[in-house]
């Protein structure tokens, strides 16, 4: 078959864009680390979350020196935390999320990072990033669900670890007191 | 084949039955279109907080409208009469049953019609009919039953259109048993089989769990197999709506310049391998979803950049021969050529501009497809921003160009204006520079699609060049000049029609291509093969996945209660009607 | 054999060689029959009766077609370092396990 010498450059030149492109995202899962959402967060019970040992009292918990687990429950029209009171989480910590949803599929995407995924009821998405300086973030749900989809917004503050440790120690506190 | 100046030899003289057909085709399409576009007017102006004359909750109900009337009913109505007209056309025969043809489209129409009415009931108070789900229709939320089943009826319409044209296809080989397939008809075939391919997936999704969900037969699904079954189609629908844009490209646009299709076989090429990579990549869609495996999602995207290839080849069989066009009109230099085109054409500047702005969509195209650049721009306005490069211009505005071509040729009268068709598709590409671009940008700074009031309490939206304001004013602005270019566009097909018939309505003669299909391998058109091919491909990318969601996700139907996104009232009255008709024929049977 | 076979357009390719194509307005009057005329003449399709010369396939060598798609090769990859390297690995709050 006859194809023209300048259209086989092009197709050669076609082709290592298509690697270059292939390489350039291998880089940054090999290089610079970055990892997809994937199955490792598991399943629930989307219909019994309330008495889920985690996703029953969702909320952010100490795993190490700087390390934490925050479970993040998505659900028509909130984040739960996120909405109703921030989510806090200390500066320089590296925070693993374990996000779900309770009734239809939500987005949860912090506002203008990379951190970014769905929550799926019945799935749960589990991704770490590591949060730098104190500030704000925002959260929304970039994913259509139902009538009141934007009004669904939260919010983030990174504290500095001392402020963050006395947040934290309170919240233990009266979490034992109640029980 | 020339056209003679005496008359009576246009396409609608020929094939008369045929141009019933695509007429009818084009005008649900068409109507269609203006519903979609004046629904797409009202969200550009809403979710700019420009101007807002509806409640936000109903927006969902016009966006659900927008997507299902303008990416399923216009692209699809107008396919059919595109592969309609060019079937008979390559072929030189009509239909093998007038009757065949009309069943599929009234098979097509009504279910149109019962999605529709299931859609616009969501804007009717206290109704107990709607359908706020969106063109993607995600479980758990629920639709009335008569979206999900107009739906399935839709689709099997065009299961036999496409049987159709096979059996078309299977009267001419039976007198031309060794000749090449014709390249029109080429391009319907194997654009068929991709699609039989592909709606597999959606068919099993609607009619095994959803319809069954929505008459409340069981009682949950697995949101996230429906949801993956929905994107196993969702990608190559895409090529769908491509691939007649891609048809008027290759075997019309070099006409319309003047010139020649530079490759017949090339085109050939490009056919083949969306047949065979358009459906094993739509994981790519899933990229940020939990349940399903990284090394799935991997192979996804490597299968979707090598997708990029057939398009990538198409920019430089197409270009080549709108560049034959303007040389042999007497176009020199290295750029400068490009004046001596005809673009005071609307066909061929409506094309020309579509496939310029489909360069810069099949860009961000590329960035949706990086698998960890997705963080970035999932579910944010950048999406939208590249679909409507892409299906709203590449294929939409090539559709509304080719009409101007193609309209007369079945209706036998001229068309009502050329400067007014020239200034509508000017107007859509300045249009959709300022919506799209301004889209793009609006998504990196993080503001989401499908949001009716993207103005938020907790923050702000930061944008390094410029302002949201801007932003905003844009889509509003691009929005307004989109929905203006549609009225032009329907004005003037209108008026076309209601004109008097023409001698010589248009200039519909096509020469034949500088290269051949002579020279190329005929293995290329060994459907069987390339089918069997494609099938193995689907089955590799999507076995595993989706039995690690079945088995992992709690199941064929999920774990968890539906939630319906509206409660149907009309669920007893459908079941009743529904059962007493069976008991009926049972008693009548029995 | 690309050429418009009608006789307006085998006649007069030549001396519009520059024009855009379309037909003029004196060709419109064979065959209408007392219509009332659309605001302009509106045949579609018209580039052919522009043609000046037959290039057949090995006297055309798309040059022009081989700039362009140069062009657009370095737009993506500038675009594509540019989106990859400073848009995402710039920001926040990258998934890293």
């Amino acid at each position: 078959m006859e194809i023209h010498a300048y259209e086989k450059l092009w197709l050669a030149l076609a082709l290592v864009l298509i690697v270059g492109f292939i390489g350039t995202i291998t880089y940054g899962a090999a290089g610079a680390g970055i990892e997809m959402i994937d199955d490792k967060g598991g399943t629930v019970d989307p219909a019994t979350l309330d008495q889920h040992p985690k996703f029953g009292d969702p909320g952010i918990e100490r795993t190490g020196e700087n390390s934490y687990d925050v479970y993040v429950v998505a659900r028509q029209f909130v984040f739960e935390p996120g909405t109703t009171e921030p989510l806090r989480v200390p500066a320089g910590s590296t925070v693993t999320f374990h996000v779900t949803a309770a009734d239809v599929i939500h987005g949860f995407e912090v506002v203008g990072t990379n951190a970014n995924t769905m929550a799926i009821p019945g799935q749960v998405s589990e991704f770490t990033v590591q949060f730098e300086e104190a500030g704000e973030y925002g959260m929304l749900c970039n994913e259509y669900c139902g009538s009141g989809h934007h009004v669904m917004e939260g919010k983030i503050v990174v504290m500095e670890q001392g402020e963050f440790d006395s947040w934290y120690e309170q919240q233990q506190a009266q979490g034992e007191a109640e029980n | 084949m020339a056209t003679a100046s005496g008359g009576g030899s246009e396409f609608v003289d020929k094939f008369p039955d045929e141009a019933a057909i695509i007429k009818a085709s084009f005008l649900i399409a068409f109507v269609s279109l203006g519903i979609g576009a004046f629904f797409g007017l009202i969200q550009a102006l809403h979710r700019t907080n420009v101007l807002r004359v509806i409640d936000s909750a109903d927006y969902y109900t016009v966006l659900t409208g927008h997507g299902v009337l303008l990416a399923i009913v216009f692209t699809i109505f107008f396919l059919c009469g595109v592969f309609h007209w060019a079937v008979a056309r390559s072929l030189d025969r009509p239909a093998e049953s007038a009757l065949f043809s009309w069943a599929w489209v009234g098979l097509m129409t009504t279910g149109t019609v019962l999605a529709t009415v299931a859609i616009l009931g969501g804007l009717v108070p206290n109704l107990g009919m709607s359908a706020d789900v969106l063109f993607t229709f995600y479980a758990p939320l629920q639709a009335h039953p008569i979206f999900y089943i107009g739906l399935a009826m839709f689709i099997v319409g065009t299961w036999l259109a496409g049987a159709d044209w096979f059996l078309s296809y299977r009267a001419w080989r039976q007198e031309h048993s060794d000749e090449r397939i014709p390249l029109q008809t080429f391009m319907v075939l194997t654009t068929m089989i991709m699609w039989y391919i592909s709606t597999l997936g959606v068919a099993v999704s609607v009619v095994f769990f959803l319809i069954p969900w929505s008459l409340g037969l069981i009682e949950s699904v697995n949101p996230l197999l429906t949801r993956t079954l929905f994107w196993y189609f969702g990608h190559p629908i895409v090529y769908f709506w491509l691939m007649p844009a891609y048809l008027l490209w290759y075997t019309v646009l070099p006409k319309l310049a003047g010139g020649r299709l530079f490759s017949d076989p090339l085109a050939r090429v490009v056919f083949v391998l969306f047949l065979l990579l358009s459906t094993p990549v739509g994981i790519h869609h899933q990229y940020l979803d939990p349940g399903i495996a990284e090394g799935f999602k991997f192979i996804a995207m490597t299968n979707t950049m090598f997708l990029l290839l057939p398009s990538l080849l198409t920019a430089f069989t197409v270009v080549a021969s709108v560049e034959h066009g303007a040389r042999q009109r007497g176009g020199e230099g290295y750029l400068r050529w490009l004046g001596a085109l005809p673009w005071r054409d609307p066909a061929f500047t409506g094309m020309a501009l579509a496939g310029a702005m489909f360069a810069a969509g099949g860009f961000s195209g590329m960035i949706n497809a990086g698998m960890n650049i997705n963080y970035l721009i999932h579910n944010t306005l950048w999406v939208p921003g590249h679909f409507h490069l892409t299906v709203g211009t590449a294929v939409a505005l090539t559709m509304m160009a080719g009409s101007y071509w193609l309209v007369p040729q079945v209706t036998g009268r001229k068309l009502y204006s050329r400067p007014i068709g020239l200034l509508q598709v000017i107007m859509w590409f300045v249009g959709m520079v300022f919506m799209s671009n301004a889209m793009h940008r609006a998504g990196l700074a993080g503001i989401p699609r499908r949001t009716a009031e993207p103005q938020y309490q907790n923050f702000e939206f930061l944008t390094p060049i410029g302002s949201i304001f801007e932003l905003r004013v844009q889509i509003a602005l691009g929005g307004t000049l989109l929905f203006l270019s549609v009225v032009l566009f329907l004005f003037n097909i209108l008026l076309t029609s209601l004109g008097e018939e023409s001698d010589r309505p248009v200039d519909s003669y096509l020469p034949e291509p500088l290269s051949g299909p002579e020279g190329s391998p005929r293995i290329l058109d060994n459907l069987t093969m390339w089918t069997g091919i494609a099938a193995v491909l689907v089955v590799l990318a999507y076995t595993l996945p989706l039995a690690g969601i079945i088995q992992n996700g709690g199941g064929l139907f999920g774990g968890g209660l539906p939630v319906p996104a509206t409660v149907s009232a009309g669920v007893d009255l459908v079941l009743t009607t529904v059962t007493s008709a069976f008991n009926t024929l049972w008693g009548v049977v029995a | 054999m690309a050429v418009d076979s009608t006789a307006e357009g085998a006649a007069s390719s030549a001396a519009r060689a520059s024009t855009d194509g379309g037909v003029p307005a004196n060709a419109d009057s064979q065959g209408d029959s007392g219509q009332t005329d659309p605001p302009v003449d509106s045949i579609v399709g018209t580039a052919d009766d522009g043609i000046v010369r037959e290039l057949e396939h090995d006297d055309f060598d798309p040059v022009g077609t081989l700039v362009l798609v140069l062009i657009y090769m370095a737009i993506l990859i500038g675009m594509w370092v540019f989106m990859y390297f400073v848009e995402f690995l710039g920001r926040g709050l990258t998934v890293v396990g």
